[in-house]
C-alpha cells in the first residue's frame, strides 16, 4: 500500500510544475457555468421554477457538478495508457513491482487531491462573479454520503478509462473510443443538464448504471436533495467497481500477449 | 498560379491524403462517430429541456433543432475540408517543418489548408442535412429558392469565418511560440457558442461573441435567415464581419511568415 501512497504523493508534487496549466484549466471551467448562466437565465426569465429548481439552485447544481467533473482526471490516464501501448513505452509499467491498475489509480488520486484546492477556488470565484445565491446543504450526513460517492465514482472512472486504455493492445488506436466515451459520459453523469429533466422511465434505467451516481447524485445531495438514493448509490457503485475490477483483470491477462513492446 | 493549377494541386493533395487515411481503416470514420455522438448528445439535451419549457428566448424546439443541424453542418464541412490541415500549423512553426511548405512553388496557406482533407467526415455532412430536413418538416414556414440559396450562402460565409478564426489563433505561434492556451480557449468558446444561439447572449457577452470572437454568429445567422428572423442589417453585419476577419487573417499570416525564423522560431 505504501508504494501506492508514495506514487500519489509524487504525482501530487509533480502537479506543481504545471501550475500555469492548472490555472488555465481552472479558468476554463467558466465556460460550463457561463453556458448554464445564459441558457437557464433565459429559461428562468419566463418561469420561476423548472422541475423543482429555482435559478439559484440550478446554477448551484452546475457549480458543484463542474467541480466534481473537474476532479476526475482519469481520462488522461486512459489516453496515457493507450498512447504508451501504441508507441511501445508501456513496458516500463510491466516491469514495475506493482499492479498497473493500482499505479494509475494512485496517479489519478494524487492529481485529483491536488486539484481539490484549485477547483474549490474556481467554484468560489464563479459564485462571486455570477452573483449566485449559492445553495448548499448543511446536513452533514448528506455531505459525507456525497464525498463517499465522489470517491467511489472516481474509482469507477479510473477503471473505465483503464479498460478503454488497455483495449489498445487489441485495437492499437483507441482514441475514437476515448472521445466517444467522453462525449457520452458528459450527458450520462448530468454534467450537461440535471438528469431530473429526463422522463421518469429513462431515469429508472439510468439508475441501474454507475454514471448516475458519479456526479449527478453527489451534486444533488450537496444542494440538499435525493437523500433517499444514497444507499442504492453506494451499493451499486461498489458493485460496478467490483465488476470492472474483474473485467480489467481478465482483459489485461488476455490482451497483454498481443503486446510486442516495439511501438509504431 | 492559375486556378486550373490550384485545382490540380488540390486534387493531388486529396489523393495523397486519401491513400494515407486508408492505411488506418478503423480510424477512417472516427471523426464522424465522435462528432456524431456529440450532436446526438446535444439533441438529447435540448429535447430534455424542451420537455419542460415551451421556448428558449423565443426559439421553439424545431428552430433549435435547425440551429443544431446548422452547427453540425458547419462543423462537418470544417472537419472535411480544412480542420486537420490548419491544426498542424503551430507544430510546423515550432519544429521548422514549415520550411518544406514555404519552399514549394505553391501558396503556403493554400497547401496547409487543403493537405488534410478528411473524407471520413463526409457522412456527418449528410447526417446534418438529415437533422435540418427533420427540423424543417416540423416548421410551418414556406421554403423558397431564396431561403435555400441565402442559407447556403451564409453557411459558406460562416465556414470562412470559422476558417479565419482558426488560422488567426494558429498564426500567433509565429510571434509568441507557445499558444496552446489560446487554442484551448478557442475550443471552449466554439463549443459554448455552438450549444446555444447567439441571440441569447446579452451585454458584454454579446460584444465578445458577436464582434471580438464572433463564434456566436456562426450557426445563429444562417438559422435566423432560414426561419425569417434575420434583419437586413444583421445580414449586412455578418458579411462585414467575415470580410473584416478574412482581411485581417491574410495580413496576419503574411506578417507571420515574415517573422518566421525556421527551426529557431
Amino acid at each position: 500500500m505504501r508504494k501506492y501512497i508514495e506514487t500519489s504523493k509524487l504525482l501530487f508534487k509533480n502537479q506543481l510544475v504545471y501550475r500555469f496549466d492548472i490555472i488555465i484549466s481552472m479558468v476554463f471551467t467558466v465556460s460550463k457555468i457561463l453556458l448554464a448562466f445564459v441558457l437557464w437565465g433565459t429559461i428562468f426569465g419566463n418561469q420561476k421554477v423548472v422541475v423543482g429548481f429555482t435559478f439559484s439552485a440550478m446554477l448551484s447544481y452546475y457549480v458543484i457538478s463542474s467541480f466534481i467533473t473537474q476532479l476526475d482526471q482519469s481520462s488522461n490516464a486512459g489516453w496515457q495508457i493507450s498512447t504508451e501501448i501504441k508507441n511501445g513505452s508501456f513496458s516500463k509499467y510491466i516491469i514495475k513491482p506493482m499492479s498497473i491498475l493500482g499505479y494509475f489509480t494512485a496517479q489519478t488520486f494524487g492529481i485529483s487531491a491536488f486539484l481539490v484546492v484549485f477547483n474549490l477556488l474556481a467554484a468560489s470565484l464563479w459564485v462571486l462573479v455570477f452573483r449566485i445565491d449559492f445553495t448548499f446543504t448543511s446536513n452533514l450526513s448528506l455531505i459525507a454520503a456525497a464525498l463517499l460517492l465522489i470517491l467511489l465514482g472516481l474509482l469507477f472512472m479510473i477503471q473505465l478509462n483503464y479498460y478503454i486504455g488497455i483495449l489498445a493492445f487489441r485495437f492499437v488506436d483507441t482514441s475514437v473510443f476515448m472521445m466517444i466515451k467522453d462525449n457520452i459520459i458528459q450527458f450520462l453523469t448530468g454534467a450537461l443538464i440535471p438528469l431530473t429533466l429526463l422522463p421518469a422511465g429513462i431515469i429508472k434505467v439510468m439508475m441501474v448504471f454507475p454514471f448516475y451516481y458519479i456526479s449527478y447524485l453527489p451534486s444533488m445531495l450537496l444542494i440538499g436533495r435525493n437523500g433517499g438514493e444514497i444507499v442504492l448509490g453506494i451499493v451499486l457503485l461498489i458493485g460496478w467497481n467490483g465488476a470492472f475490477w474483474i473485467l480489467n483483470h481478465f482483459t489485461f491477462k488476455k490482451l497483454i500477449y498481443k503486446y510486442e513492446g516495439v511501438g509504431m | 498560379m492559375t486556378i486550373t493549377k490550384h485545382c490540380k494541386v488540390l486534387f493531388m493533395l486529396f489523393k495523397m491524403k486519401l491513400s494515407k487515411n486508408m492505411a488506418f481503416r478503423f480510424s477512417f470514420f472516427g471523426v464522424c462517430f465522435v462528432d456524431g455522438s456529440l450532436f446526438l448528445i446535444q439533441l438529447l439535451m435540448f429535447s430534455s429541456i424542451y420537455s419542460q419549457v415551451g421556448n428558449i428566448g423565443g426559439w421553439d424546439k424545431q428552430e433549435m433543432l435547425f440551429f443544431i443541424g446548422t452547427f453540425s453542418l458547419i462543423n462537418a464541412l470544417n472537419m472535411a475540408i480544412y480542420f486537420f490541415g490548419i491544426i498542424t500549423i503551430p507544430n510546423k512553426i515550432k519544429s521548422g517543418e514549415l520550411d518544406l511548405y514555404i519552399t514549394k512553388p505553391i501558396n503556403t496557406l493554400f497547401h496547409l489548408t487543403f493537405e488534410s482533407i478528411d473524407l471520413g467526415s463526409v457522412p456527418l455532412i449528410f447526417a446534418s442535412i438529415g437533422i435540418l430536413g427533420y427540423a424543417v418538416s416540423g416548421m410551418s414556414i414556406q421554403i423558397t429558392a431564396v431561403n435555400i440559396i441565402g442559407y447556403s450562402f451564409l453557411v459558406i460565409l460562416m465556414l470562412l469565418l470559422y476558417y479565419d478564426l482558426m488560422v488567426i489563433l494558429r498564426t500567433l505561434p509565429f510571434f509568441v511560440i507557445q499558444a496552446n492556451s489560446l487554442e484551448r480557449l478557442e475550443g471552449e468558446l466554439a463549443t459554448l457558442c455552438f450549444k446555444i444561439p447567439g441571440t441569447l447572449f446579452k451585454g458584454a457577452f454579446k460584444v465578445l461573441f458577436y464582434l471580438i470572437l464572433p463564434y456566436g454568429i456562426m450557426a445563429t445567422v444562417p438559422t435566423q435567415f432560414f426561419i425569417g428572423t434575420l434583419t437586413p442589417l444583421g445580414f449586412l453585419y455578418s458579411i462585414c464581419v467575415v470580410g473584416g476577419f478574412t482581411l485581417f487573417t491574410l495580413l496576419l499570416w503574411k506578417s507571420g511568415l515574415k517573422f518566421y525564423k525556421s527551426a529557431s522560431s
